[in-house]
């Protein structure tokens, strides 16, 4: 049966949106903030989320972001009238289609049915939590980096920056790519700022930063993570 | 007395670096520039200083700042303080030098010698400074170039105080825009959430792919129901605000009995929450008060409703007493209550408890208007409450005169 995610913070909300998709015939779980969400996408690994914007904890926006690493879930973002700044930031972090609120039941479904008809269409939705490189794991849920299993503390920027990394396994990057993704357009220019948390991450992540295994120069090129070949899993 | 010597000391790094220091280190131009003559005393000898500010309404100079030492000081109002020269700096903003003429039989005051320079920052032209000797010597080079120096950084600290006092006027002009933002934000947000429910549960309702049993029916025409009347408050609510704001709202005032006022509204409250349970005691006889029963029944109903939505397992306690002075009426309930901090906030506008912004609605207007309305009546209503201990509103209202 195919599983929706609800997440509201308003319990009237959830129920109405439970009522409905559990009469069209789905399956429904709750979840009432941001984190919950994250924390349920990787458990369950729902067919579709309806995600809401404005919520306390972890807001709709940034929960559809960390989504967004490690899924590709087909997501519904529900925003209030007249915030188009918040259905723009939505489709621009990864969200699939929005409705706004106050919402009919009939229009409501027609979306639901319309997003999970083009997913089916689309690749297998994969939901792949962690991620693994040698002796380094990503918790992409919980925005955590284990290295030889014990944790290591990255600054967001770093983090982000290893994500970009995990994301692009193999291929290489150059400087400008990783500033415009990472710090945004205007600092593409801005190399030095890359070598120092190039660097950095090397120092928390690397058993030896001169000799690194996980980020690797390209000379004249760029950086990249390089493949690995498998080693027995680890954690997962 | 030692006469001041006019061979003055060459200047050295070290006094460059301590103007410099006061000038980083200063609050406000004039003290700065109080040390800064301290500091300078011997290296550029002067009888008189003084600082001309440009006006920024219309052409001309107001003198913002003097100072004598020495042979100036005898002298002082009548003695020259260079205000033609001033005039002149300003037009042609340029260093000005000006000698009196070769006459050794004239009193000294009478023979100025003078320094101006123009108060520039950048392009940005501020006033002017001006230095007097009386009977001389000449301005050398190096003094004319020390008093420059010590004109640039007087020029620095007068535009960073302008932008200190420009950055406080734009952030509570920012501080004002932004609660009104807030205002907006959190109106449109409680409008739209009741009609959200409206349109959802009633479309729901009506889809005609589906059906609903009867118990399902009936709770989502309930919810209809409350959030109509949540929209409903809301409006009063606003209306009342509005009105409360500009004066408008009328207070009807008449000789009214409190304790049969109570009684009338508790009889409302069964039947409209009929779970709710509400003690009252009233120490009798209670004497007779000028008042609006209109409105002061909005408030205990506010208070009413507020003990409902915020302690809605709690009883309410309502007691009563009067002295000399009027009567007291105490509303308590026994829910969660609320932090201490938030007491002070709690019946400005808009404010709402920290963990009631989900699940439960409100504007944030109703204590307001309570305040208003006790107000009105030359009373006074407080607020006490402590995590876990409940909540407890003291009304005062004064008896006739």
């Amino acid at each position: 049966m195919t599983l929706i995610l609800v997440v509201d913070d308003e319990v009237l909300y959830q129920r109405l949106l439970k009522v409905n998709l559990e009469k069209g015939g789905y399956e429904v779980v709750t979840a009432e903030n941001g984190e919950e969400a994250v924390e349920m996408v990787a458990s369950r690994h729902p067919d579709l989320v309806i995600l809401d914007v404005m919520m306390p904890k972890l807001d709709g926006i940034s929960a559809c972001e960390r989504i967004r690493q490690f899924s590709n879930v087909p997501i519904i973002m529900l925003t209030a009238r007249g915030e188009e700044q918040d259905r723009v930031r939505g489709l621009n972090v990864g969200a699939d289609d929005y409705v706004v609120k106050p919402f009919s039941a009939p229009e409501l479904m027609a979306r639901v049915q319309a997003v999970l008809r083009r997913a089916q269409t689309a690749d297998q939705t994969t939901t792949n939590r962690y991620f693994i490189h040698g002796n380094l794991k990503i918790d992409f849920a919980r925005a955590e980096v284990w290295k030889d299993n014990k944790p290591v503390y990255l600054s967001a920027t770093e983090y982000r920056l290893l994500i970009q990394f995990a994301n692009h396994l193999g291929q290489v990057m150059t400087a400008e790519d990783l500033l415009a993704a990472i710090w945004g357009p205007q600092y593409k220019d801005d190399k030095e700022i890359l070598w120092v948390s190039i660097a950095r991450l090397r120092q928390k992540l690397e058993d030896n930063p001169h000799a690194p295994q996980h980020i690797v120069t390209r000379a004249g090129l760029g950086y990249l993570m390089p493949p690995i070949e498998k080693e027995p899993a680890k954690g997962e | 007395m030692s006469k001041p010597s006019h061979k003055p000391i060459p200047v050295k790094p070290t006094d460059l670096y301590n103007i410099s220091r006061i000038v980083t280190e200063a609050s406000d131009w004039k003290t700065a520039l109080d040390q800064i003559v301290r500091q300078v005393r011997n290296i550029l000898i002067y009888d008189n200083l003084a600082v001309y500010l440009a006006l920024p309404e219309h052409d001309g100079l107001d003198v913002m700042y003097a100072r004598t030492v020495g042979r100036g000081r005898s002298a002082e109002a009548d003695s020259a303080w260079g205000e033609e020269l001033a005039n002149r700096v300003s037009t042609e903003q340029r260093i000005i030098l000006e000698e009196p003429p070769q006459d050794d039989s004239l009193n000294r005051l009478k023979r100025p010698y003078l320094l101006g320079i123009p108060l520039l920052n950048g392009h940005n032209y501020l006033g002017a400074i001006i230095f007097v000797r009386f009977g001389g010597p000449s301005f050398e080079a190096d003094q004319v170039a020390l008093a420059e120096f010590i004109a640039r950084q007087i020029a620095l600290l007068i535009e960073r105080q302008k932008l200190e006092k420009a950055t406080i006027e734009l952030e509570a002009k920012h501080k004002q825009i932004q609660l009104q933002e807030d205002f907006v934000s959190n109106i449109s947000h409680e409008l739209r959430s009741p009609l959200g429910f409206i349109k959802g549960y009633t479309t729901t309702l009506l889809r005609t792919d589906t059906t609903w049993d009867a118990e399902t029916q009936r709770e989502f025409l309930e919810i209809i129901d409350q959030e109509t009347d949540a929209l409903q408050e809301l409006i009063n609510n606003l209306l009342d605000s509005a009105r409360l704001q500009s004066g408008q709202l009328q207070m009807k005032f008449q000789p009214i009995r409190l304790n049969n006022l109570l009684e009338d509204i508790i009889a409302h409250q069964k039947l409209h929450r009929p779970r709710q349970v509400i003690n009252l005691q009233i120490n009798q006889p209670l004497p007779a008060i000028q008042g609006d029963p209109l409105r002061l029944s909005q408030v205990f109903e506010n208070l009413l409703s507020n003990a409902a939505k915020y302690a809605p397992h709690s009883e309410v306690l309502i007691k009563v007493e009067s002295d000399k002075r009027g009567i007291h009426i105490l509303v308590k309930d026994f829910g969660p209550g609320i932090s201490k901090e938030y007491l002070p906030m709690m019946f400005t506008r808009f404010f709402r408890g920290p963990d009631q912004s989900t699940n439960s609605h409100g504007s944030g207007l109703g204590l307001f208007i309570c305040k208003q309305i006790i107000e009105a009546h030359r009373g006074q209503i407080t607020a006490d409450s402590e995590l876990g201990q409940g909540m407890v509103f003291h009304i005062f209202l004064p008896s006739e005169h």
